[in-house]
């Protein structure tokens, strides 16, 4: 049974600093804010599964910074990010593998969502100093797809309504058992 | 129902024109089937009569129920009654199967929905297409096989309701047991929609065997070349497309 941890910031700009002994799950929630976020994967075998949801309207950065300092350690670091008018948004996600750190799995999964026309940028960095390692990263940065909202659409739901879906989804409210523990930033997502 | 009068319609932005003096007409409870060759405009049709950003109309009309349709939203189109099950139903994270279903349900009736009467609703629709019901929170199709999304869009129907169905290669992907099923569910539909019409697209007559068409139409580079019952299918399946194309050489051909 994983440690679960929710974060919800709004407006304010922090530093976060985690040790990980046990397995832990971190949804981090957060609107208009920059943060910094330093995770050290410190016992064997241990495993850190980070979401991060940014609502954004200025212009901010976020960046992450998860290191395997044991073996068998393992890390899934999933960034979404909506940028809604035309700021900018950075996210800045370094992944680094020691190398005396021995069969260690460590994957990124970044996204931006420009609703307009935001300055959107992903910095996704692997430091990979050993060979036994299963890594992995991707970035996308763009709009929700035309087909999504066609499919959407097609079953009769307007298109603000599927704008709407799609944000829930993609700033992981279904992933929140009780959403009442993020209902500031679910009614913020209302306001998008 | 609905009549599609000399539509020609092309890819949007481009001089591709896919759709040339394409009509076609259905009467409430009428089943038509088209077949075709790929390439020939099959699935652009049913894109088309849904309102798909990527075609555009440049004549003819759209008539659902006596109204124009051609410049509505695709949403006002689904609310009209004009379902479409995809070829490829594409997977959206995060979105899941229930919250999407219950939204939809919710916007076409105008009417909020009752969870508890949802999901009552919902896992016996879910057994009736032998689907897990575990799938009802899971992603909106997110590892889906190719039959358990074609079950999914059968599902979807089902709780929407439609007045008009298109399915879209509903048998690629199907294996012959999940066709049975799939096929039986939308007999079932039309026996208590008497009045729900239908347009089959395919490439093989194998789905005919389970969904009884009143018209089968051959489409040919855009448009349909030849119309009739259910054995213009079987002709196909003897002597393929190239068959047809000779005898419309012989006897159809301007």
């Amino acid at each position: 049974m994983s440690k679960i941890l929710y974060v919800v910031d709004d407006n304010k700009n922090k530093n976060y600093k985690y040790n990980i002994e046990e397995d832990t799950i971190i949804y981090h929630f957060s609107i208009n804010s920059s943060h910094s976020v330093l995770i050290d994967l410190v016992s064997e075998g241990v495993s850190v599964w980070y979401y991060y949801y940014n609502i954004n309207y200025s212009d901010n950065e976020f960046s992450i910074s998860i290191r395997h300092l044991s073996s068998n350690s393992h890390s899934e670091v999933f960034n979404h990010g909506v940028n809604v008018f035309s700021n900018k948004l950075k996210f800045i996600v370094s992944s680094t593998v020691l190398s005396d750190s021995y069969s260690c799995i460590c994957n990124q999964d970044n996204q931006i969502i420009n609703m307009q026309d935001g300055k959107s940028t992903i910095v996704p960095n692997l430091f990979i100093d050993n060979y036994d390692v299963d890594s992995s990263h991707a970035a996308y940065i763009g709009k929700f797809l035309d087909e999504d909202l066609f499919y959407l659409m097609s079953r009769g739901i307007k298109l603000d309504v599927a704008y709407r879906l799609l944000l829930r989804g993609f700033l992981g409210i279904n992933q929140v058992s009780d959403e009442s523990l993020i209902s500031k930033f679910i009614l913020e997502i209302e306001k998008i | 129902m609905f009549e599609i009068c000399h539509v020609f319609a092309k890819v949007k932005n481009s001089d591709l024109e896919i759709l040339k003096d394409f009509s076609l007409s259905i009467k409430p409870g009428e089943v038509h089937a088209i077949m075709g060759p790929n390439g020939t405009g099959k699935s652009t049709l049913s894109k088309v009569i849904m309102g798909h950003y990527n075609y555009e109309i440049t004549a003819g009309s759209l008539l659902f129920e006596g109204e124009d349709i051609s410049k509505m939203s695709v949403d006002e189109r689904a609310k009209r009654g004009i379902f479409l099950s995809m070829q490829d139903p594409i997977v959206i994270e995060g979105v899941s199967n229930s919250e999407f279903l219950r939204t939809a349900q919710s916007e076409v009736t105008g009417k909020k929905v009752n969870l508890y009467s949802f999901i009552k609703e919902m896992e016996k629709a879910m057994k009736d297409v032998s689907l897990d019901s575990s799938m009802l929170h899971r992603s909106l199709n997110q590892g889906f096989s190719g039959g358990e999304k074609k079950k999914n869009e059968i599902l979807q129907l089902k709780f929407l309701k439609p007045k008009f169905i298109i399915l879209d290669e509903l048998d690629s992907g199907l294996d012959v047991d999940s066709l049975r099923i799939v096929c039986s569910n939308i007999n079932d539909y039309l026996s208590v929609n008497p009045n729900t019409s239908l347009l089959i697209i395919t490439h093989y007559p194998r789905i005919l065997q389970y969904i009884k068409p009143d018209y089968v139409h051959v489409m040919i580079d855009g448009c349909v070349k030849k119309t009739g019952d259910k054995s213009l299918a079987l002709e196909i399946e003897k002597d393929g497309y190239s068959g047809i194309n000779t005898m419309i050489g012989i006897d159809v051909c301007e």
